[in-house]
């Protein structure tokens, strides 16, 4: 197959999980031999020389990475042009489906470069796409005002009536329906994640010395938890538990580091700055449990899996995404998204109560077979296989497209600033 | 509108369905043609500004669009839908005012073809649009606007139909009106300062306004009166300019129907249904009007015969069967120029 990527953001730019394993995908499928074209933004980082050719980053960011301004007006016009159409974007997804004539567009997260406008393009054009759900996007495009969206028969599920809808988590297809009203009646494809253990290295003994290591990775922000493990360690270092946390990632780390140093919590809680992936993994064999007490929305935390196929059992919030995929007792520790809950829990894993070994065999064999990436891989390739269809060039070669786009483009502006 | 449905109905082939917007949906039926009224979903008021995205659910199926109001907010938004479903589309500039989008944008070139209701109404696009495009002045119902059987006419009445607004130059007529002769202004009052000017000017002058005739009123006086006069101006008389002052003047259409002998200004597109100096004349400023008013007391013009001229002339060109079969030759074109290229369409259509 020929697979042109639209994705916001890509390695080294990254916010999560999600960006990798769209850098990960791409990367194994043109593994695979299937022809790639990865259409992404710019790069702003100097450690960008190891991308490959068929990365483009050709399109423009209109937020998470830039800079926000708190001008109501500056920051409606940045989100219009985020979430709803940017021309110049438009214009880029259109030459590069003219260039590399693509069996199928698989668009990853479309937020921050005008997503609504790439879609309905793809719609116009009949070729066959499919949307890959790590997040709400279409919650996010309902927030755009109905009168926009009529413009490109956005209103309801008929933007997606054509796409092969892929998520991550059937968590996130109740979300989107809940919030969105917006439903997938063709149905979508659970496509859970998967930890690439290729620099996992065997786990270090459990509770050495007495102590108990728990580790974090991942964003440090509120609600991915921080809190909740501060508070939760504040409470054990009372009850005098031996125990550290180290906490992996970047954020708002001077808001955090600060809050452990109020709670006197300096000797046990190090917050240790990001981590590659690739580095990630041979630290998680030092630790006993993985912490991630998140917020219950979130999608699909991939960082558990990964602990998980370490052997570094999961203390993970119970009804986020990545909770579909692990059993609780067997794989990870479920909790209820509480200081008391996480507490519990850590305190069981100090007080050696949980069988940590048994467990962390159990998630590595999990992780090994069921959610292996060459698992997930083949269920996204076939899934993307089966939509392939031919489709006319001659479409997307309609000298009056870039105008069509022009007009509806402008259309939105007018009608939501007037 | 009305009339355009009547012609192609003339000319047979063709299944229609007007849309429009209202405050609400609503379908309705005209003379047996569904009148499908979709709720606005702008918060104007205006009706230029409207629009409604259940175009995409209402439009599908349908095999051409003539899309009116088309250089508007209204039609550019009807354009990005319609063209979004492949639905080769006819655009017709009916004034109502337009969007930079549309003509500096280029996004008219989105149209597969022009309707133009003047030839005048053509020159302001035609260095915009460069696809096919018919000029098709009218059509008027021949049947509906005809002479009296028996007509008894006042020779001496001199009768303007149009909307009170300054552009229309009703100013100039009743200005240079002679004793010898009358006006009735027929029309609704748009602006009400223009209108106090008119009624000061008017005074000592032989000048009735009827500014609620309904149809009927309308077309006794057709029939009853002596001349018709329309006297658009591109410069009102506060000085303000109107660069489309008269796209297509069909009042004057209609009096000629009904047998009335004409008299238009230069403005726009009024000289071009103007055909035959028999029965209608030209006034390029007062001077010229106070002239042919002059001719028309004295006799001298128009030809004895001009109210069989004008029918004549008005049912030939601009009659519902002539303007149906042009109209049905123009999108057969459209459409088959359209079938041979490879426009958008796919999933949308």
């Amino acid at each position: 197959m020929r697979i042109l990527f639209i994705t916001n953001l890509y390695p080294p730019v990254l916010i999560g999980g999600f960006e990798l394993a769209c850098a990960n995908v791409a990367d194994a499928l043109a593994a695979r031999g299937h022809e790639i074209r990865v259409l992404t933004t710019w790069c702003h980082l100097p450690d960008n020389t190891a991308a490959p050719a068929w990365v483009r980053r050709e399109l423009d960011l209109f937020f998470f990475v830039p800079y926000s301004s708190h001008n109501q007006t500056v920051a409606l016009r940045d989100l219009h042009s985020a979430v709803c159409s940017s021309y110049a974007n438009t214009l880029h997804l259109l030459r590069n489906i003219r260039e590399f004539r693509p069996d199928l567009v698989s668009v990853w997260n479309p937020l921050g470069v005008g997503g609504l406008a790439m879609m309905d393009l793809l719609n116009l054009i009949g070729l066959p796409w499919s949307l890959h759900l790590g997040d709400r996007v279409p919650v996010d495009i309902v927030d755009v005002p109905d009168v926009v969206r009529g413009l490109y028969n956005a209103c309801g599920n008929s933007l997606y009536a054509g796409a092969r809808i892929l998520s991550v988590s059937q968590h996130l297809l109740d979300e989107i329906e809940a919030m969105a009203g917006i439903s997938f009646p063709h149905g979508a494809d659970i496509v859970a994640g998967w930890a690439d253990l290729s620099h996992a290295v065997p786990h270090q003994p459990y509770l050495r010395e007495g102590r108990a290591r728990f580790v974090a990775a991942g964003g440090i922000y509120q609600h991915k938890g921080i809190d909740l493990m501060l508070a939760a360690s504040a409470r054990l270092q009372a009850e005098g538990v031996d125990f550290s946390l180290d906490l992996y990632g970047d954020g708002e780390l001077p808001q955090y580091i600060d809050r452990a140093r109020s709670l006197q919590l300096q000797d046990r809680v190090c917050f240790k700055g990001p981590r590659a992936q690739s580095q990630l993994l041979p630290l998680y064999s030092e630790y006993d449990a993985f912490l991630c007490p998140t917020w219950e929305r979130d999608p699909f935390p991939f960082a558990p899996l990964e602990a998980a196929g370490c052997e570094t059992p999961p203390v993970l919030t119970r009804n986020c995404g990545t909770s579909e995929r692990l059993v609780d007792g067997v794989h990870c520790m479920k909790i209820d998204r509480t200081v008391e809950q996480l507490a519990e829990a850590m305190a069981q894993v100090a007080a050696g109560k949980v069988d940590l070994a048994r467990m962390g065999r159990a998630g590595q064999r999990l992780m090994k077979t069921d959610l292996s990436f060459a698992r997930y891989l083949d269920r996204v390739e076939d899934a993307l296989n089966d939509h392939v269809r031919p489709w006319d060039y001659a479409v997307a070669d309609d000298p009056a497209l870039p105008l069509l786009a022009f007009l509806k483009h402008n259309l939105s502006v007018f009608l939501r600033f007037g | 509108m009305d009339y355009i449905v009547q012609a192609l109905r003339a000319a047979g082939g063709f299944q229609q369905c007007i849309f429009s917007l209202g405050k609400e949906d609503r379908l309705l039926q005209r003379d047996g043609t569904p009148v499908r009224v979709l709720r606005n979903e702008s918060p104007s008021s205006e009706p230029v500004f409207g629009y409604s995205s259940a175009m995409w659910r209402e439009l599908r199926g349908f095999d051409l669009v003539h899309l009116h109001h088309s250089l508007t907010v209204f039609g550019a938004y009807s354009l990005a839908l319609v063209r979004s479903m492949g639905i080769p589309i006819v655009g017709t500039d009916l004034g109502g005012g337009e969007r930079d989008l549309m003509l500096r944008g280029r996004s008219i070139e989105l149209l597969d073809g022009i309707v133009s209701i003047s030839q005048f109404a053509y020159s302001l696009l035609g260095t915009s649009f460069k696809g096919p495009h018919e000029v098709i002045i009218g059509p008027v119902n021949t049947e509906s606007f005809s002479p009296a059987l028996d007509p008894v006419r006042d020779r001496r009445r001199v009768l303007c139909v149009s909307r009170i607004m300054p552009h229309k130059g009703i100013d100039r007529i009743i200005t240079v009106l002679p004793p010898e002769l009358s006006l009735t202004i027929v029309g609704r009052v748009y602006h009400e300062e223009y209108y106090g000017i008119l009624q000061n000017l008017a005074a000592g002058k032989n000048v009735t306004f009827i500014i609620d005739a309904d149809d009927d009123t309308l077309l006794t006086l057709y029939r009853t009166s002596g001349l018709f006069v329309q006297a658009s101006t591109a410069m009102d008389i506060f000085g303000n300019p109107h660069a489309k002052a008269e796209l297509m003047g069909l009042t004057t259409l209609e009096a000629m129907a009904c047998g009335l002998p004409v008299v238009v200004s230069e403005t726009g597109s009024l000289p071009e249904l103007i055909a035959d100096p028999r029965f209608g004349r030209v006034f390029h400023n007062p001077a010229e009007l106070t002239n042919i008013f002059r001719d028309f007391v004295a006799g001298a013009w128009p030809e004895a015969d001009a109210d069989v001229l004008a029918r004549e002339h008005v049912t030939r060109a601009h009659g519902l069967e002539a303007i149906g079969r042009r109209l049905a030759s123009f999108y057969g074109t459209v459409m088959g120029e359209h079938a041979k290229s490879r426009h958008v369409c796919a999933s949308y259509s």
